[in-house]
């Protein structure tokens, strides 16, 4: 299965425009059948009458109105004969994904001639579809045969795989007498016609794919925008203010257990013996699990797609310990304090082993294996050599490399270390599980990663993944830290077990030790350009430290030269980045995700090679910098764990970001100037320029329903992650931009894994761009049926109808509708249906965002003392969906990318322990070291996202290193590569260059 | 032992333990708006009034608290009738987690009380101890300031 | 967390307070802001006494200058507006410098001196202005120089049943400048070094001076000899730099995570003569 990832992903997105014309999702309100609603239901349901209309596949949309779709042969042929006898093969086609059109069937005792003739409509264009799906097919090696399903003759198997649903017949009798009497006021023969005229139009535009969706490669740009674009007021944000109880913590269940879990003194270990029965009779200790008592399961924290490209290498509890703070049992108590009491009674005989702490001794022959257990792996086909603490490689070429440097006039090389930092989301990690009253286990956790938890705890436990239930309430920031799958096992096990509700909250200190990091690695880079500011050849080497686990060790790596070397037309490119495990703690997903760490070095190089060929370094990134219309191999070169998508870039707003930002930072006037002011302190400005990317193409996948109340509001169930970004509000919005009502007209519901469909979660920057044209494609069809039904309600043709705020009118505004009176009638009046659908959308893109940053800082030569005077960053994230959010993003991460760059850093003594893992210790900036800040949005508007956007979250947070790096640089001509620039080690850096000097 | 306290203007009699925190014994009392992050004084998202200064509820023992009037967010302002601060906090983006909140409107309130035109710096130095991973600052500072001038209509 | 505390005593009185602190069969403690007790997890102690009833919240003016209750906040300190000249510049700087707003409205004076740690932001700032602190056991009082409660510590010196009640800080005139150096990380970050000045300059000659030092060494220090170096001098830059250079010298700075000792000794004079250039900058004004 691992080797052929690549087409089984793909694969999906061709057939999708085949499928797509082809099989009709069609309103319920063309039958009315109580069995809608369940797959089983319709399923079971005994085919009475003669299926005309097909219940539609519920298993991927439980709420969805039913559709026709494949039915089954025999009825199918049955239809066909009704309708159509003489039609040929393509009419087949048609007939097996929109056989009769229930509604015409049900209204078709009055009207049945027009029904056929819609069917022979559409197939026309199903005959052209069904040559692409059959390449499609055979591209992803499957017989010819396969693509039958798309043929009506051979109504194969596979398809009622994808079309699940077998049909339930419409009960046609209730139709039929509900019709009269459900409008009760209107003239039977009016109601004929609107009757006929919702049949008609919600047939043609209702018509949507069903088994798999179609993703549009591209959205129109409106003339205007409406609700998107608009600094709407966070929809949550009321009860948070209001101190409401909604995160995960703020429930108390009966019973609840208090979860502790005893970590590891030791940087590495084998523990030989375990004693816990004196923790045992710690009064209030219920549980003490060792790994004695749990199923050793190999797999990845890491909160990834399926199969993940980090290896699985963890287990629940093992007999071994890799870092300190490593899992070593686990305690459940009726009070935190007995949990605490129960882990210190714990008994441990370790046999310590010689730890490695430095990545670069980790490759060495005869250093200490740290993975030894024979059962860790890869679940991909990649590289993986635990025996050399090798947990990852990737490596790419672009052209020849040394003929790059030959060609060049000046070659710089110079190391780059980036540190041990962590996210500090406010609220620490937490988990609370218990059984609900149908004994399935529900976790309610502070997790950025809903779907994949259920999975992976699924997986580690070994149950059935439908025994759980994920649920993330409002969770206290994350920046990657919860897209980690770090407490569910715990608790699932200790509530399993004990069949009592158990909560685990992890104590600050356990946050910084036993959570994740920011993958720290070294850099070499080494560039080459001509005097005339061409950049002929750039290699990066780097060695990424992933800790004593490999959680996400591929794809940060990967991302450090694919989110930062296509920003710049380098003519040759060499690429090799190696993950390799050490004793310390664990690295993982960190906001800007190894573009962090590379844009300092190559932001830094940047600067080294305009000073070097004497060009001024806005001007030299100018003149390199990739634009709209232009591309990258390293797009292709260098995906998440496998091959890139290659991409044209469309919207870029770069050129325009540095241009303001210069005006902001008064580049023109004081860059190079500071250094030769009198006095101690030496101010200078320093700038970089960034990109991201948005989404993981063709990789992952969000969905989302979206159902219409009788009040003109509408649910809508997101899979996506919101984790205080405001996503919630932003996908608010881009529904109630595309329906045409304000964004509190919709009510979300996020991140359920029993009620909201599924998607991938928040990480990856990928919820605007890629969630966002998940809830478009909801709300088009949404949209469609709302004037479908308005249509015939107001008895004008759809093409005639406008949506302006809830109101559809009719031409020339004479005839208007309301949401709700639309609403109401589609679910009381007549041909009832719940005007509802289901979008998901896959990306075949990730558009980068941009930007530039702009740093001034002030230097005391006496202390080595940093201030950051004022910092400015422009950003082109496409079209904001919400202004106010995006500079939020914005403002967040760069602030935390300061206090990255000059004070927040691990610092471990000799054993691997580390020394300040605490907010005394750990320095993040509050307000009182607060820079004045500036940022401003360039709009853009990128074709392949929602309403134009891109990402915004992530970019931002790589720039303050390199921004400030090369401050300082200008300040007082030294070039640091070591942060945090605390004010010791660049006092050290003063004096090195001046003894260098001499 | 026996602890007699206003909470959000009402009269407790709660049962605590001489050694409980003012912050576990809140939250068990059903204030959930006070959070924990550090347990150590440093990011204030447990910050409550007490006797109308702003203080780490994590740093105090509940004890210390007999015959203390409290406030927490709770109190401060309800869906129906924010509080101005409250109400500024989502007008100008201050709340994207929102963890941090309560904390910080807190601080915020101390600072208007004493203080109803603060500048820019006094709302920075009145904040110091409210950590915020997602904001960085700006908007809620810009929060503060507005919701000062609206007080003073 | 304190394990095994049993009991937490309200005292109305420091008669009182001081008898519950001299129960020979219970260990109690004093519990003034609660900032260091409520991380503590000492499990020798058994009952706390909260001073909060005592009256001890204050900042009045006296004929030499002011008196602080010992259980008066930092905050309040911080924001005083009774404080005023070279001491109430001095104060007010060391007591805003500590922690952070919260911090401050919960740390007390009395608190801050007697819990003193090697960061500890007032300390430095008392010896600094010589001040004094009002110690009572029961009805019995003494007043001790500050200097010599930090001699040991704090905790060693007072006896069991004793209390720190009132900080007396002399007021300085118009000759006089004080300045408070908090070199840290952040501006919540705990003291890498700390340095505080107070210099009388008469008719160009430097009357009185004192330089007091923390955060660099395990407990706040005063640097007599480099006082000595520039008393009766004009201060000339080159003094400045001398009297800096030998108040660095002969210290057992500290060595830790946060920072070298070679880094400290190297940033320490800086610090100092920046800090007496600022005090004398205060006489200026």
């Amino acid at each position: 299965m691992p080797t052929t990832e690549k087409s089984r992903k793909k694969a999906p997105a061709r057939p999708a425009q085949g499928g797509t014309s082809a099989t009709p999702a069609r309103p319920a309100s063309l039958r009315k059948t109580s069995a809608t609603h369940s797959p089983k239901a319709s399923a079971q349901a005994p085919a009475k009458p003669p299926a005309r209309s097909a219940g539609r596949a519920p298993a991927n949309a439980p709420h969805q109105p039913p559709a026709p779709s494949g039915a089954k042969a025999p009825v199918k042929s049955k239809v066909q004969a009704a309708v159509k006898p003489a039609d040929k093969a393509p009419a087949k086609a048609a007939t097996r994904q929109t056989p009769a059109q229930p509604r015409g069937k049900k209204v078709s005792g009055k009207t049945p001639s027009q029904v056929p003739d819609k069917a022979t409509v559409k197939t026309a264009a199903q005959a052209t579809t069904k040559a692409v799906a059959k390449k499609a097919a055979s591209a992803k090696g499957e017989a010819p045969k396969a693509t039958t399903p798309f043929v009506a003759k051979t109504p194969a198997k596979p398809v009622r795989k994808k079309t699940p649903a077998k049909v339930t017949p419409a009960p046609q009798t209730r139709a039929q007498q509900t019709s009269q009497p459900s409008t009760p006021t209107a003239a039977p023969k009016v109601v004929e016609k609107v009757v006929e005229k919702i049949v008609e139009k919600v047939v043609e535009k209702v018509r949507e794919p069903s088994p798999i969706p179609q993703y549009p490669l591209t959205y129109e740009r409106p003339d205007h925008f409406h609700v998107v674009n608009h600094s709407r007021y966070k929809l949550d944000g009321m009860s948070l203010v209001t101190g409401a109880p909604k995160f995960t913590a703020d429930i108390d269940l009966p019973g609840m257990l208090h979860i502790k879990v005893l970590g590891s003194p030791h940087a590495h270990a084998r523990i030989l013996d375990i004693d816990t029965s004196e923790a045992l009779k710690v009064p209030g200790v219920v549980a003490v699990y060792t790994w004695k008592d749990v199923p050793r399961v190999a797999h990845t924290t890491a909160g990834q797609g399926y199969p993940e490209p980090s290896p699985y290498d963890t287990f629940l509890l093992d007999s071994k310990v890799r870092f300190v703070g490593d899992r070593v049992a686990i305690v459940a108590a009726e009070t935190p304090e007995a949990a605490a009491e129960g882990c210190r009674k714990i008994r441990v005989n370790y046999h310590v082993l010689e730890p490695v702490f430095d990545p670069t001794q980790a490759r060495r022959p005869g250093a200490p294996i740290i993975h030894d257990e024979p059962d860790c792996k890869a679940p991909l086909p990649i590289f993986y050599d635990p025996k050399h603490n090798h947990c990852a490689h990737v490596e790419t070429k672009v052209g020849d490399v040394a003929m790059g440097f030959q060609e060049a006039d000046v070659v710089r090389e110079r190391t780059y270390y980036s540190h041990y930092a962590q996210h500090c989301p406010i609220e620490p990690h937490v988990c609370v599980s218990y059984l609900d009253e149908n004994d399935r286990l529900v976790l309610r956790s502070s997790t950025q990663v809903p779907f994949h938890a259920r999975r992976i705890t699924a997986q580690t436990l070994g149950i059935p993944l439908r025994k759980i239930r994920v649920i993330k309430p409002r969770i206290g920031g994350g920046f990657g830290a919860k897209q980690e799958v770090l407490l569910e096992d715990v608790c699932a096990l200790v509530t399993l077990r004990t069949r009592r509700p158990a909560k685990w909250e992890l104590t600050r200190a356990e946050e910084f030790m036993a959570a994740r990091t920011r993958h720290p690695m070294i850099i070499t880079i080494k560039a080459g350009a001509k005097k005339d500011g061409t950049i002929t050849a750039l290699s990066m080497k780097i060695v990424s430290n992933t800790g004593a686990y490999g959680s996400h060790a591929l794809t940060v790596v990967s991302n450090c030269g694919s989110k930062v070397l296509p920003l710049y037309k380098i003519k040759t490119i060499e690429f090799v980045g190696d993950t390799v495990y050490t004793n310390l703690p664990v690295a993982g997903a960190y906001r800007g995700y190894g573009a962090t760490q590379a844009a300092f070095a190559v932001e830094s190089m940047m600067d080294e090679l305009a000073e070097a060929i004497g060009m001024d370094a806005v001007a030299f990134r100018q003149m390199n910098h990739i634009r709209e219309g232009e591309t990258s191999p390293i797009f292709k070169a260098l995906g998440e764990g496998r091959e890139g998508v290659s991409m044209v870039i469309k919207s870029c707003g770069l050129a325009e970001c540095i241009t303001r930002g210069m005006k902001e930072i008064g580049w023109a006037e004081k860059r190079g100037r500071g250094r030769h002011a009198p006095g101690p302190r030496k101010r200078g400005v320093g700038m970089c320029c960034l990109m991201q990317g948005s989404s993981i193409p063709e990789i992952d996948m969000g969905s989302v329903f979206i159902k219409m109340n009788e009040d003109g509001s509408f649910n809508m169930l997101l899979g996506a992650t919101d984790l205080g970004t405001g996503s919630d509000t932003i996908l608010a919005q881009i529904a109630a931009e595309t329906l045409g009502c304000q964004h509190d007209d919709i009510i979300v519901y996020s991140s359920d894994t029993d009620f909201t469909p599924f998607d991938v979660g928040a990480y990856a920057s990928s919820t605007t761009y890629l969630s966002g044209g998940a809830v478009i494609n909801a709300a088009r069809q949404v949209r469609a049926q709302i004037l479908a039904v308005a249509a015939s309600m107001l008895n004008e043709p759809v093409d005639d109808l406008t949506i302006e705020n809830r109101v559809v009118y009719g031409k020339g505004r004479k005839n208007k509708l309301t949401f709700a009176q639309i609403c109401t009638f589609a679910m009381y009046e007549y041909h009832q249906f719940q005007i509802a659908a289901v979008g998901s959308h896959v990306t075949h893109a990730s558009p980068p965002p941009f930007s530039a940053h702009f740093a001034e800082v002030e230097v005391d030569t006496e202390t080595g003392q940093v201030k950051v005077l004022k910092y400015v960053a422009g950003v082109d994230c496409g079209t904001a969906i919400n202004p106010q959010l995006a500079d939020g993003q914005t403002q967040g991460g760069l602030l935390n990318g300061i206090s990255f760059a000059l004070t927040e850093e691990y610092i471990f003594d000799d054993k691997g322990r580390m020394l300040n893992p605490n907010f005394k210790h750990y320095k993040i900036f509050s307000t009182a070291d607060l820079p004045e800040i500036v940022t401003f949005l360039v709009p853009t508007y990128e074709p392949t996202g929602p309403y134009g956007a891109k990402s915004v979250s992530e970019i931002c947070i790589n720039g303050p290193m390199p921004a400030i790096a090369n401050a300082i640089y200008d300040a007082i001509g030294v070039r640091l590569t070591q942060p945090p620039f605390t004010p010791e080690k660049v006092l050290a850096a003063i004096k090195e260059a001046r003894t260098a000097k001499k | 032992m026996k602890l007699h306290l206003t909470i959000n203007g009402k009269a407790r009699t709660l049962e605590i333990a001489p050694n409980a925190l003012l912050l576990d014994v809140l939250r068990a009392a059903g204030c959930k708006s006070v959070k924990k992050g550090c347990g150590e004084g440093s990011c204030g998202a447990c910050a409550v009034l007490i006797n109308g200064r702003p203080r780490n509820s994590c740093l105090v023992f509940a004890a210390q608290c007999e015959g203390a009037d409290i406030l927490t967010v709770e109190g401060m302002g309800t869906p129906e009738h924010p509080h101005p601060l409250q109400e500024a906090f989502i007008k100008h983006g201050a709340t994207q987690c929102g963890y941090c909140n309560p904390g910080s409107l807190i601080a915020a309130k101390a600072l208007l009380d004493r203080n109803p035109s603060p500048t820019v710096e006094d709302v920075k130095e009145a904040l110091d101890g409210n950590l915020c991973r997602c904001t960085g600052y700006v908007k809620r500072i810009e929060a503060v300031l507005d919701a000062a001038s609206l007080g003073k209509k | 967390m304190l394990k095994n505390l049993t009991h937490v005593h309200r005292p109305s009185t420091i008669e009182e307070a001081c008898a519950l602190l001299a129960a020979p069969d219970c260990k109690n403690i004093a519990l003034a802001g609660g900032t260091y007790l409520a991380e503590s997890s000492d499990t020798t102690i058994q009952g706390l006494v909260d001073l909060s009833g005592l009256d001890l919240n204050f900042i009045r003016e006296t004929s030499e200058g002011y008196a602080i209750g010992a259980m008066t906040p930092v905050q309040d300190i911080f924001k005083s507006k009774l404080l005023k000249g070279a001491t109430g510049h001095l104060l007010k700087a060391a007591a805003g410098r500590i922690g952070s707003t919260l911090l401050r409205h919960s740390i007390t004076a009395g608190g801050n001196l007697v819990s003193v740690f090697p960061w500890s932001d007032l300390p430095p700032a008392l010896l600094a202005l010589d001040a004094e602190v009002q110690i009572r056991k029961g009805i019995p009082k003494r007043t001790v120089p500050v200097a010599t409660l930090l001699e040991k510590t704090p905790r060693e010196f007072l006896d069991k049943s004793e209390l720190v009640t009132e900080i007396h800080v002399p007021a300085y005139g118009a000759t006089t400048g004080t300045s408070f150096t908090k070199f840290a990380k952040t501006a919540n970050d705990y003291s890498l070094i700390t340095v505080a000045i107070r210099i009388t300059v008469l008719q160009g000659l430097i009357r009185d001076v004192r330089i007091a030092l923390s955060g660099c060494t395990k407990k706040p220090v005063r640097r007599p000899e480099a006082e000595a170096l520039l008393k009766g001098q004009t201060p000339t830059p080159e003094r400045l730099a001398n009297a800096a250079a030998r108040a660095a010298q002969n210290l057992d700075l500290t060595n830790d995570f946060r920072a070298s000792k070679e880094y400290r000794s190297e940033i320490l004079p800086v610090l100092i003569r920046r800090g007496i250039e600022d005090a004398l900058r205060q006489i200026a004004a």
